[in-house]
């Protein structure tokens, strides 16, 4: 059977939804919302569905010549197909979660139209084989995510937009730059060509691998270009935060995955580049989340730190060379997962969000106290990030855990002690700042969240929360348990995945050795401590006789404020001035020039020429302008008569020479 | 005499022209669609210029060597087909435009004589025919320009006489001492020059009258730091500078460019003579300049024009990076760019119509009321950015190209720069009319009686969008028409 209908199917799907949703919502807005539930239903069904032909074929590919100049070049393979169908899973869930959650919003219709549009994008992005293609999926996910989130449109939300918008065309044109050259050096269209002729390349592939690892960071988050993610993520209405935050990384650490591992097959500077960079995330990351009051900016920040753990995976892949197998095995799972337990903190966020209309740490603590279902979910959620052994986050922090120290005793060298220890001492922060979030929310006793009376329970929303809102929640709590217990059942898939990139051994460590799990236990014991002793004492504050919540980190040294703005401002103006220079020399110039001759005119002189007439005029002074009138006066007559006879010499030579 | 068909796209607009000035119509929609008729009419007629193709005609000739004559090649028709299809759309736009700004007659004579005119650029056979035709092109389109008749009007006029006249005296000056050595300026794809040419000597002089030619043409296509007559050009009403920047008069200049880059001079000769070093100069500050005073204005059609003069430095690039890959870059950034703009102008157009705001900071949710307007203004927008998949974008690829192949990274940075930069002077002209801060919502009720504007101007702007968004993901009929006028005259 042919497989191309379907593949073509996935991408159209969203873009049909995202019109006809339109169209649809127009009128209804119920019919829409099942419409879009039934079209990102249909592309999950679709999608899985791919699953079986996948595992007997190859790879599936479908070309079609002449669009853009170069043709559609849509490929589907292992590797692919675990971005592809997390993203269409995930994606299902937060259209069903939106249909609830958007109630009170504005501007419904324009939401769901970007929302399906980014959908489509971003599933180009991981099925595209051209890198033409594969930018500019990349360039529409940018614009149409752009709209979401600044779906608000208060001041916040456009500040936050801005920054992501310059950011992200900053780092397309970048990557724009390294695939020009990329091609310029190879004339390769395809990935695939790309890395068959990129062995070849002296040391400008270096110059060409970090322009497109830089394009591809800006979406991964990747320090220093992280900025605009703590600001972005949490300005978006929750199912979009969600999204972003589970999904769109996604689609830079696939970029920086294919650039590092699969092009340059695990090049050793480069993976050294890419471990540092995750290790500073990891911690950055994670130490600014402990600071952060809004519930959403602290996940925005836990995204980044755990883009850190993927990043520091996929430099591991490479430092380990024949063993980066196991390695693989972490990053697969932990951008699986990453996906599932972000998307279901966001949720709940949001749930939050729907009741109170504020995340604030200060006023929503308490809120959580009596609310069953939303209590186990979190709980579930955070020990799935924190990596408590059962849990989903434990297989791939493990895994890549384990990769670190096996680096470390390949290697050896203060680098690797370094990076063990920011290892474990991130993963405490994770911990910390999730129980600050746990315990403020749902340990907190509040009296603004009294246990509810029956009659209350009736009333209020949050307890007969529609099933809308609940099902993705279950859902994915699920999903969290069924990869943390049974993660072996992932491994043959992964395992063909990672055969097309070069690594495809059979994983052969333990995931529940009792090594691992103390280590796991350590960390978490860790993470209390510094909860306890950090987060209690140091970030707490007693303002008007409340405990409150501080940040602090608001007035340190922030990158974009302090560094990229001014830096930028500085060129702008400094350019600005120059080029206003050449703008206006020409005009400028010449009207001096004019001036300047307009002064020599005006100039009084004595007159000496009028001869016997002197004496009566000795005091008299004319300016040139008028000396000149006069001798133009004098000479009038002469210059009409020469004039009009070159006009006759003139006709008379253009007759003789077109007659000769 | 059949090679007599050459003159009828160039006679016929004169015809059209006095038709309008002398006849009276009854009504003045019997006058519009007779007008709109007969430019498609034209448009035809250019198009059939094809069947044509390679055929000479004389007109006059002063000498045996200097001639007055016409010769239809491929880039000829390249050129003709493209102006005279936009002049089509846009008599369409502005039957319904100039109703509010008056003087339609005038109008009318002015914009049909002026196609005549760059009819006749077109098909130019040698440098004096597309001189002649150049000069007039000032002449033809100066009323035009000074149409309000108010004071910065004509003060405008006047800089864009003088800024041409000036051009025009380059020109000339540079044609003069060609003559001295070539003895010939009919257009030849070979060059006119031949073997007989011992450079060492002459290098520096032929360099001199290189840059003096291109200087000359660089006026009208806006060559810092001739630049400064376009901003001021952009009183005159919208169709006008739409034209003005779209069509007809810059790119008049860049169709000079490369006739006297690929068809007097040679792509070997100048690398030869070294004469391109200069001028890449002047591009680059031309690029970066447009886009950084771009962002600085509030004024949308100003901010429109440094646009022009930026995007107008890609095409001069493309020309003079003298390779295969940048001059199909060059190209088809001059079609694309005229695409892109007279969306952008004719949209501006139609706020300025039905609000009456002229500023960028006026114009704050104006997407709610005018959504078709608004849509093909930001399609437009997201397409000179270059955002792939628009046809912007696939310029840019190109040129990016021959900048690498021509080993000059830099021109390839700038370009990216300036693609940054022109995102960060459109998109928020977009963000604000469709997605205003919510604080601002005040001016909701200023443009409570804000309609989309009427049919035929909306009904222009949306088929020209339409043909971007094909260009963009269709564009290899064009890119291959171009690449056998590329071959004829690049060799590798």
């Amino acid at each position: 059977m042919d497989y191309k209908e379907l593949i073509l199917l996935i991408l159209l799907l969203p873009t049909i939804g995202a019109a006809g949703g339109f169209l649809i919502g127009l009128n209804d807005e119920k019919k829409r919302d099942i419409f879009n539930i039934i079209i990102t239903g249909i592309n999950f069904i679709i999608v899985s569905y791919l699953f079986i032909p996948l595992s007997s074929h190859t790879g599936m590919e479908v070309f079609i010549p002449n669009i853009m100049g170069v043709g559609l070049d849509l490929k589907i393979d292992m590797l692919r197909y675990v971005f592809i169908w997390i993203t269409s899973f995930i994606w299902f869930l937060a259209t069903v979660y939106s249909s609830q959650y958007l109630i009170n919003y504005i501007n419904r219709n324009r939401y769901y139209a970007f929302f399906m549009l980014t959908l489509g994008a971003t599933l180009g992005v991981f099925m595209s084989e051209n890198i033409i293609n594969l930018s500019t999926f990349f360039e529409i996910m940018s614009f149409t995510s752009y709209v979401l989130i600044i779906h608000d449109q208060d001041r916040y939300a456009h500040d936050a937009g801005i920054s992501y918008l310059a950011m992200a065309i900053a780092g397309s044109f970048i990557l724009l730059m390294g695939l020009f050259l990329a091609y310029d050096y190879t004339g390769a269209i395809t990935l695939a060509q790309l890395k068959s002729s990129f062995q070849s390349l002296g040391p400008e592939k270096y110059i060409i691998a970090v322009l497109m690892l830089i394009g591809f960071g800006v979406k991964a988050s990747a320090f220093p270009l992280h900025v605009w993610l703590p600001k972005a993520h949490p300005a978006a209405p929750s199912p979009a935060s969600a999204v972003l935050s589970g999904i769109l990384i996604k689609t830079g650490i696939f970029g920086i995955l294919m650039v590092s591992t699969f092009i340059f097959t695990s090049d050793l500077k480069i993976s050294y580049l890419l471990t540092t960079i995750g290790l500073i995330n990891m911690f950055l990351g994670g130490f600014l989340a402990m600071f952060q009051r809004n519930i959403k900016t602290i996940f925005a920040y836990s995204s980044m730190s755990q883009a850190g753990y993927i990043l520091l995976g996929i430099g591991l892949v490479g430092l380990l060379k024949y063993e980066g197998s196991t390695a693989m095995y972490g990053v697969l799972f932990h951008i699986f997962n990453h996906a599932i337990f972000k998307v279901l903190l966001f949720f709940i966020a949001g749930l939050i969000y729907m009741v109170l209309h504020e995340l604030s740490i200060n006023i929503i603590r308490g809120f959580g106290k009596h609310t069953k279902v939303l209590k186990i979910v979190f709980i579930i959620a955070m020990c799935a990030i924190t990596g408590v052994p059962g849990f989903s986050g434990y297989i791939g922090k493990t895994i890549i855990h384990h990769s670190l120290s096996e680096a470390a005793h390949m290697n050896g060298g203060i680098y690797f002690t370094i990076a063990e220890i920011v290892f474990t001492i991130s993963s405490a922060f994770t911990v910390a700042y999730l129980t600050k979030v746990f315990v403020s929310v749902f340990l907190h006793e509040s009296d603004d969240y009294k246990e509810p009376t029956i009659q209350e329970k009736v009333k209020s929303p949050i307890y007969h929360m529609s099933l809308r809102a609940l099902i993705p929640l279950i859902a994915l709590s699920l999903m969290i348990l069924l990869t943390g217990l049974f993660p072996y059942k992932f491994m043959g898939a992964f395992q063909t995945a990672m055969g097309k990139i070069g690594y495809g051994l059979k994983f052969n460590g333990h995931l529940f050795d009792i090594h691992s799990i103390l280590s796991s236990l350590f960390t978490i014991v860790l993470g209390l401590i510094i909860y306890i002793f950090f987060i209690r004492r140091l970030l707490v504050k007693e303002i008007a006789g409340e405990k409150e919540y501080i940040n602090p980190t608001n007035s340190w040294f922030s990158i974009e404020r302090d560094f990229y703005k001014p830096i930028f401002k500085n060129i702008y103006h400094g350019l600005f001035k120059v080029f206003h220079f050449i703008d206006h020399g020409l005009i400028t110039g010449a009207e001096n020039a004019g001036n300047f001759f307009n002064n020599i005119l005006l100039k009084e002189v004595k007159m000496d020429f009028y001869g016997e007439y002197q004496e009566a005029r000795a005091d008299e002074h004319k300016t040139i302008a008028e000396i000149i009138g006069y001798v133009k006066l004098v000479f009038n007559s002469m210059v009409y008569s020469l004039y009009i006879f070159a006009i006759i010499l003139a006709l008379t030579l253009l007759f003789i020479m077109s007659y000769k | 005499m059949e090679n007599l068909y050459i003159l009828v796209p160039i006679v016929f607009p004169f015809i059209i022209a006095f038709m309008v000035l002398l006849r009276s119509f009854d009504t003045r929609v019997l006058r519009n669609i007779m007008v709109v008729t007969l430019v498609l009419c034209n448009f035809f007629l250019v198009l059939l210029l094809g069947k044509f193709q390679g055929q000479e005609l004389f007109l006059m000739s002063f000498n045996e060597n200097i001639n007055l004559f016409l010769k239809v090649d491929k880039f000829a028709i390249f050129f003709a087909t493209m102006a005279s299809f936009l002049w089509s759309i846009a008599t369409v736009y502005s039957t319904k435009y100039m109703e509010h700004e008056g003087r339609e007659k005038a109008f009318f004579f002015f914009y049909m004589t002026t196609l005549g005119i760059t009819m006749g650029i077109a098909l130019s056979g040698s440098l004096f025919t597309l001189y002649m035709f150049y000069e007039l092109l000032t002449l033809s389109t100066y009323p035009l320009v000074i149409h309000s008749r108010t004071d910065a009007a004509l003060s405008s006029g006047i800089k864009y006489l003088v800024y041409s006249f000036i051009g025009a005296t380059f020109i000339i000056t540079g044609m003069i001492l060609l003559y001295q050595y070539t003895n010939t300026l009919d257009f030849s794809p070979m060059g006119i020059f031949g073997e007989n040419l011992s450079a060492d000597i002459e290098k520096k002089k032929l360099m001199a009258i290189y840059v003096l030619l291109f200087l000359g043409f660089g006026v009208k296509a806006a060559l810092a730091p001739f630049h400064a007559w376009l901003p001021n050009a952009m009183v005159a009403p919208t169709p006008v500078s739409a034209l003005l920047h779209a069509v007809a008069v810059v790119k008049s200049g860049i169709f000079g460019l490369v006739r006297i880059s690929y068809f007097i001079f040679t792509p070997v000769l100048i690398s030869v003579i070294e004469a391109d070093v200069f001028i890449n100069i002047l591009i680059g500050i031309t690029i970066l300049m447009g886009s950084i005073l771009a962002l600085h204005h509030d004024n949308l059609k100003k901010r429109l024009a440094y646009s022009t003069i930026s995007q107008l430095g890609y095409i001069i690039l493309g020309i003079s990076l003298l390779n295969h890959n940048a001059f199909i870059g060059g190209m088809l950034h001059l079609i694309n760019h005229a695409f892109i703009k007279i969306v952008l102008f004719f949209c501006a157009g139609s706020i300025y119509l039905a609000s009456g705001k002229t500023k960028i900071s006026e114009i704050r949710g104006i997407g709610r009321k005018m959504p078709v307007t608004m849509i093909c203004f930001a399609i437009a927008s997201f397409s000179l950015v270059g955002i792939p998949p628009t046809n912007g974008f696939v310029s840019k690829w190109y040129l990016a190209l021959g900048g690498l192949e021509g080993n000059k990274l830099l021109f390839v940075i700038i370009l990216l720069i300036s693609a940054f930069l022109t995102a960060a002077y459109l998109l928020p002209i977009v963000v604000t009319a469709f997605l205003p801060a919510k604080e601002m919502d005040h001016n909701l009720e200023e443009f409570k009686d804000v309609k989309e504007s009427p049919f035929p101007m909306i009904y222009s702007i949306v088929l020209l969008t339409i043909i971007v968004l094909i260009l963009g993901i269709f564009p290899n009929p064009i890119i291959s028409f171009i690449d056998e006028i590329a071959s004829n005259i690049i060799w590798r």
